[in-house]
């Protein structure tokens, strides 16, 4: 079992000590009545950051947000911003900011009033000539520039989504939490978006806290993701990380695409870890991830690893082809093995095979390099 | 069915419509034409005691809109922070206070005032100092802004909420994000967007204090308002003069109410 790369580590990786982080998460749980919506959350937010909470509706990846801006307090456990527990601080007195999925503008409020509604709360007073200036500074950041006057229904979706923006970073938060800031945008939009999120994220070196359902979004966007399950923290690491080295089958699910057979894990006679499966089938992996060393587990590869062949492979599986899908630069196969079933296999334009491609209904050979099965658990 | 509801329509306009065509009648009798004139609505403002209760009914309607508009929408606010079994009592009260009759407010206001005044007076006499005289508490101006503040503070409620419960709730959590103290909040975001709601409130409480007659009739005490001056100089038979007061009650209560609906409606597209 090499890669008993832990959570620790990857936390290890941004954290190295040296730096406080911007917040922190510990041991923290909030029940809604009978409802555990989190439980024993234990995170650190580094400076600088862009972090990606990612999950499914009711994975408690709002709440945990909800809990950062003060909208909800924990059951137990700390949360702490700048080093300091605020449990018990309200929303107003916390230096952290948040984009809501509504983007909640006021709507009585002119594009400007909205941008500088939280410099106007500050006491003391900060100078209107200065409040005027961040807010010209904040809609020139955000691109609004001359959108002053506008009401907010005069707006676009995508328009109203950049006052939401600039409303919160002009008040230069410690943490800028956004929750699905880009769900209501159409698809063209939310690819620009995602792009201006990042950049600005680059240019202010504010930390963003950044909840989502898409898997597409916290990989493009993320420093670091926190996949969650069921109210817990399933895995934390890079979008990298997460892919190459996924600590469960629910997270090789969630992020990206894999194909999974089930089977009974054993350590074979080298110390290897092997799968074996219905039918007498067998094969060598790399376990993950907290595995036991005998019971049932799982085999995740992903389908660009698999190899497709019209000549028979050495130690290869022979498959029939069922179904292709022209996607471009890559084609996909829909392959079946007798034993193992359904098969995803993504071969490259360039390949000896993509030019022409597989018929359906073609025989055809696969296999997978060493090293590219990963076995772990099955949930 | 066309001609069903024309029926329905000639039925309930026509009387109306005839008080408002014989307040230009030229001739004494309110039931024969003889000419058109506006020389009743000249006769009716001229009248003293016409004055007098309209003085009344102005500021009787104004006080008690004004005290049924804060105290309605503070309640709402209130109620909104309820929930469960609690807030549903809530609700069921404050429909069931609009659909009382006005007749049981009525009674029921004059009984519980005069209770109360009778506990009160003889307390307010022992604890005055010597020398001057005590102050009753009685039936009047004030005890009719009572009865109809409370009335018409159903009303408010009842409107603002409707106008609370669709704003979002992200909104007080943004302003909240935003820095500002729960009061900030309610100042600066939540009575701003409930302002329209507020104003159409406090249109139909004037509106409905200033028609008032049942009511008012209970608990008046010796004042009179505009309501009661019309129903005891029907007694003395219908003249022009009361057609012509009718028509300007009428018309002014139309146009508030005109106006109530469209600040609501505009308030609802934003």
């Amino acid at each position: 079992m090499d890669s008993q790369a832990s959570q620790a580590e990857y936390d290890g990786d941004f954290g190295s000590g040296a730096i406080r982080p911007v917040a922190e998460l510990r041991g923290v749980s909030k029940s809604f009545g009978e409802v555990l919506a989190a439980q024993d959350l234990t995170l650190r937010i580094e400076a600088g950051e862009f972090l990606s909470f990612l999950g499914p509706s009711g994975c408690g990846k709002t709440t945990a947000l909800r809990m950062l801006a003060g909208f909800e307090t924990p059951t137990s456990g700390e949360v702490l911003i700048d080093g300091e527990r605020v449990n018990d601080l309200a929303p107003y007195r916390r230096p952290v900011n948040m984009v809501f999925q509504s983007y909640a503008l006021f709507p009585h409020l002119s594009v400007a009033d909205n941008v500088s509604y939280g410099l106007r709360q500050r006491r003391p007073r900060i100078e209107r000539r200065t409040i005027q200036d961040k807010v010209t500074r904040a809609l020139e950041t955000v691109r609004l520039t001359g959108f002053e006057k506008r009401r907010i229904w005069e707006m676009s979706g995508g328009q109203q989504q950049r006052v939401a923006l600039a409303r919160a970073i002009v008040n230069e938060p410690k943490l800028l939490l956004l929750d699905e800031p880009l769900a209501a945008l159409d698809r063209k939009l939310r690819k620009e978006m995602q792009i201006e999120l990042q950049d600005l994220q680059r240019q202010l070196g504010i930390t963003f806290v950044l909840v989502t359902h898409d898997q597409e979004e916290a990989l493009s966007l993320s420093d670091r993701i926190c996949v969650m399950r069921a109210g817990r923290i399933v895995q934390i690491g890079t979008p990298q990380d997460l892919y190459d080295n996924p600590q469960s089958r629910y997270v090789a699910d969630f992020v990206g695409v894999s194909n999974f057979f089930d089977g009974a894990v054993f350590i074979d006679a080298g110390g290897r870890a092997r799968l074996r499966l219905a039918g007498g089938l067998e094969f060598e992996g790399r376990a993950v991830g907290d595995l036991a060393a005998e019971g049932e587990a799982c085999l995740s590869i992903r389908p660009e690893q698999i190899r497709l062949s019209r000549e028979p492979l050495e130690g290869g599986l022979e498959v029939v082809v069922q179904n292709r899908i022209f996607l471009g630069e890559h084609t996909e196969y829909l392959v079946r093995h007798a034993v193992l079933g359904p098969v995803i296999a993504l071969a490259p334009r360039q390949s000896e095979i993509g030019a022409s491609g597989f018929v359906q209904g073609e025989r055809a050979w696969i296999d997978w390099p060493d090293g590219a099965a990963l076995i772990m658990r099955r949930i | 069915m066309r001609i069903y509801s024309f029926c329905v329509y000639l039925f309930l306009y026509t009387p109306i419509a005839i008080i408002a065509l014989f307040s230009f009648n030229a001739g004494r009798h309110a039931s024969q034409l003889q000419g058109f004139s506006g020389k009743w609505y000249g006769r009716a403002l001229d009248n003293p005691f016409v004055m007098d209760a309209l003085e009344t009914s102005f500021l009787v309607a104004f006080a008690s809109a004004t005290i049924a508009s804060v105290l309605g929408t503070l309640a709402a606010v209130g109620l909104q922070g309820i929930r469960g079994p609690a807030r549903a009592l809530f609700d069921a009260v404050i429909y069931i206070a609009v659909m009382i009759p006005g007749i049981v407010i009525g009674i029921a206001t004059l009984i519980a005032l005069v209770t109360v005044f009778d506990q009160i007076n003889p307390w307010l006499a022992a604890l005055w100092p010597e020398g001057g005289a005590p102050p009753t508490l009685s039936m009047g101006v004030g005890s009719l802004i009572a009865a109809h503040a409370m009335f018409t503070m159903a009303l408010v409620i009842i409107i603002v909420r409707a106008r609370l419960s669709s704003l979002e709730r992200e909104l007080g959590e943004a302003s909240a994000d935003l820095y500002a103290t729960p009061f900030g909040t309610f100042r600066q975001v939540t009575l701003p967007l409930l302002a329209p709601a507020i104003l159409a409130g406090f249109l139909l409480s004037f509106t409905f204090s200033f028609d008032d007659f049942i009511i008012a009739f209970f608990v008046a005490g010796s004042e009179t308002t505009l309501p009661i001056y019309i129903f005891s100089s029907i007694r003395r038979g219908v003249t022009p003069e009361i057609n012509a007061i009718g028509t300007m009650v009428m018309g002014a209560s139309l146009v508030l109410l005109i106006i109530a609906q469209l600040i609501l409606r505009r308030g609802d597209r934003r």
